[in-house]
């Protein structure tokens, strides 16, 4: 399955430049577990509503296209957690029998970030939103591939992230909890730069993964000179290429 | 170009009309709406009709003990079904060529509130509470654990069309070759974050939710699941359409004039290759709440014009949010699996009959009432999410040369 990368942004506290990445890929070392993005390129009003795992996902989606590409181009968004740290709350409304925020209650959809980059960018295209647990960049750049097909004339613009789980849930996780994400636009092979991505089974046991998310993982490789990539799934093994 | 074939090939289901096939077909062509039971417990103060699964449901194995919730309960419900053809499937295509692509927008969250009371009275989460049962992506794995899948396996989560959507990527992975089969449709469970959610909002109906009636107050809550094994071959049931969009106007409600809606329908007629005149029967997505119904007739007019026969089958189950475009998808899959002498039973618009004036004219099936379903049938159901997200399906069956 060949296709090409476009475009890509990312967004880590303290990494927020291409440069920095770069310098960062050179060197990687674990991120910061804490910050979030001000996100100062949405209006005050829509701001407001943002979370920060909105505010990372879409400083990285309006990095990764220009302004026509925002309002045009479809939309793969990927989150392990999505909003699950503001469900806390009303899950906790409910089993104490309190009202919930109706606001809240809405924005806690899988799908809150990519109906706010929707408003955000004026943007009416198709547009996805999923989760993979640990091999959710992996099922991102499928579901983009998934939207290639059926229209391969435009690319997707295809956004990963995610911040730390609240106390509540994160002692049951075992995981690179940083905050973070990572856009890239993906288009049909030879658009540009051709990325393979080839699923193998798993026929040895997986070796420890890196110390911060997969799909920056994938970012360190696509800024190395290395030529291929092999990331571990759940139940199949990812491997890239360059090329 | 045209498409290359996307058969549903096999259908397992439950919902509140039921689990066996024959009594699900029945009650789906008569509009019955008796299944639905009230509910005094999830929302306080409050009294709220609700399309509960009243099946017995089969237990998650003790080897998949920390997936072990209701909404994937459902899910294997289902799975039950269509276990033989996706045994079937991985035999001949290799496990690692069958996919998982699931929608929800539950979880296991109502387990995750069980957990939570527990730690509110004692301090811990309860024990037998695992993070697999509420991260979306624990849905997808489930599957495939259960099926023995090992392909792809990810849970698309657009609110109310992720079940729609699923089977839309399930075809991609299919035409792709990264798959020869999927396993591919979605599950929600009632819960109290999402009964006590919609209302806050104000959506839930004082009644049983009445569509398209200028009485209509809002909707009725349901649970689902459906699950098809999606694969490349030609004939039986095909997904033959997909269109989607995106709002890009409120997160919890419709651009009044339907303009999203609209182009999902005409996507979807365009990406199966069909006059709007084809289609034999919409099934709506009719959530009775005064804003969907009148912005999805207006879009219907359009489109499809005054004529085509339409419904909501949700009077009959609830609204199952997640599942809802997976087991509408499934509905329209029974009525076109049972056509038979050039007709096609329809399953009844269930409401109280009183039109509201401000409705776009639309053409709401009859109990009774049969389309015309000449050598080859098509049928549309419509989906429509918190967020804009919204996905429109054809499905289609030829007579056999």
């Amino acid at each position: 399955m060949k296709a090409s990368l476009l475009r890509w942004s990312a967004w880590a506290p303290g990494i927020e430049s291409p440069a920095a990445w770069e310098t960062w890929a050179k060197a990687p070392a674990p991120l910061p577990a804490t910050g979030s993005p001000e996100a100062k390129f949405l209006p005050a009003m829509l701001r407001r509503r943002c979370t920060p795992l909105t505010r990372t996902m879409l400083t990285a989606a309006f990095g990764c296209a220009e302004p026509d590409e925002l309002a045009r181009l479809r939309t793969v968004f990927a989150s392990r957690h999505g909003s699950i740290n503001e469900s806390i709350g009303l899950l906790e409304n409910v089993v104490r029998r309190e009202k919930l925020s109706p606001a809240t209650f809405s924005h806690t959809v899988h799908n809150a970030q990519a109906g706010l980059f929707s408003i955000a960018a004026s943007n009416r295209a198709a547009s996805s939103s999923l989760s993979a647990q640990e091999d959710s960049w992996t099922a991102a750049w499928i579901e983009a591939l998934c939207f290639l097909e059926r229209d391969p004339r435009e690319p997707v613009l295809v956004v990963i992230g995610d911040v730390p789980l609240a106390d509540t849930f994160a002692p049951l996780v075992a995981e690179a909890a940083v905050p973070y994400a990572f856009a890239v636009q993906v288009g049909t092979a030879g658009r540009g730069p051709v990325v393979e991505l080839e699923l193998a089974e798993l026929d040895s046991p997986a070796s420890a993964p890196p110390p911060w998310p997969p799909a920056l993982e994938f970012l360190r490789w696509w800024l190395s000179p290395e030529q291929s990539l092999e990331q571990e799934n759940r139940s199949s093994r990812a491997r890239w290429r360059k090329g | 170009m045209s498409r290359s074939p996307c058969r549903l090939a096999a259908l397992g289901q439950v919902s509140a009309l039921g689990r066996a096939r024959a009594d699900v077909y029945a009650r789906l062509i008569s509009g019955d709406s008796s299944r639905l039971t009230l509910n005094e417990q999830l929302v306080p103060e409050r009294r709220l009709w609700l399309g509960e699964v009243h099946d017995a449901l089969p237990e998650i194995p003790v080897s998949l003990a920390r997936f072990a919730c209701r909404n994937n309960q459902l899910a294997l419900a289902a799975f039950e079904s269509i276990a033989p053809e996706v045994n079937a499937a991985i035999a001949r295509f290799g496990r690692a060529r069958v996919g998982v692509v699931v929608g929800t927008s539950t979880s296991g969250v109502g387990d995750a509130e069980a957990a939570i009371a527990h730690r509110e009275k004692t301090g811990v989460l309860a024990h037998e509470f695992h993070y697999d049962q509420l991260e979306f992506g624990g849905l997808a794995r489930f599957v495939a654990e259960v099926s023995g899948a090992h392909g792809p396996a990810y849970t698309l989560s657009t609110a109310c069309s992720s079940g729609a959507r699923a089977l839309a990527s399930a075809r991609s992975l299919v035409a792709l070759g990264v798959c020869d089969a999927v396993v591919s449709g979605a599950a929600d469970s009632l819960c109290g974050l999402t009964t006590n959610g919609f209302a806050a909002l104000g959506a839930i109906s004082a009644g049983v939710m009445n569509p398209c009636s200028a009485n209509r107050d809002g909707l009725t809550l349901g649970e689902a699941s459906a699950l098809f094994l999606v694969t490349g071959e030609p004939g039986g049931i095909q997904l033959l359409g997909v269109g989607d969009s995106s709002e890009a106007h409120h997160m919890s409600a419709p651009d009044p004039e339907g303009r999203g809606a609209e182009t999902a329908m005409r996507d979807a007629l365009a990406d199966a290759g069909l006059a709007p005149e084809q289609i034999a029967y919409l099934n709506l997505h009719g959530t009775g709440t005064p804003q969907n119904d009148s912005m999805e007739a207006a879009a219907v007019a359009r489109v499809l014009g005054s004529d085509v026969p339409c419904s909501s089958t949700k009077p009959l189950v609830g609204h199952t949010l997640g599942a809802a475009g997976a087991i509408e998808a499934a509905f329209c899959w029974l009525l076109l699996a049972e056509r038979h002498g050039g007709e096609l039973a329809l399953p009844p618009h269930v409401w109280d009959g009183v039109r509201d004036p401000a409705l776009a004219p639309i053409h709401l099936a009859a109990k009774g009432e049969r389309a015309r379903a000449g050598a080859d049938t098509f049928v549309m159901t419509n989906s429509f999410g918190f967020g804009g997200n919204n996905c429109t399906l054809v499905l289609g069956a030829s007579d056999p040369p």
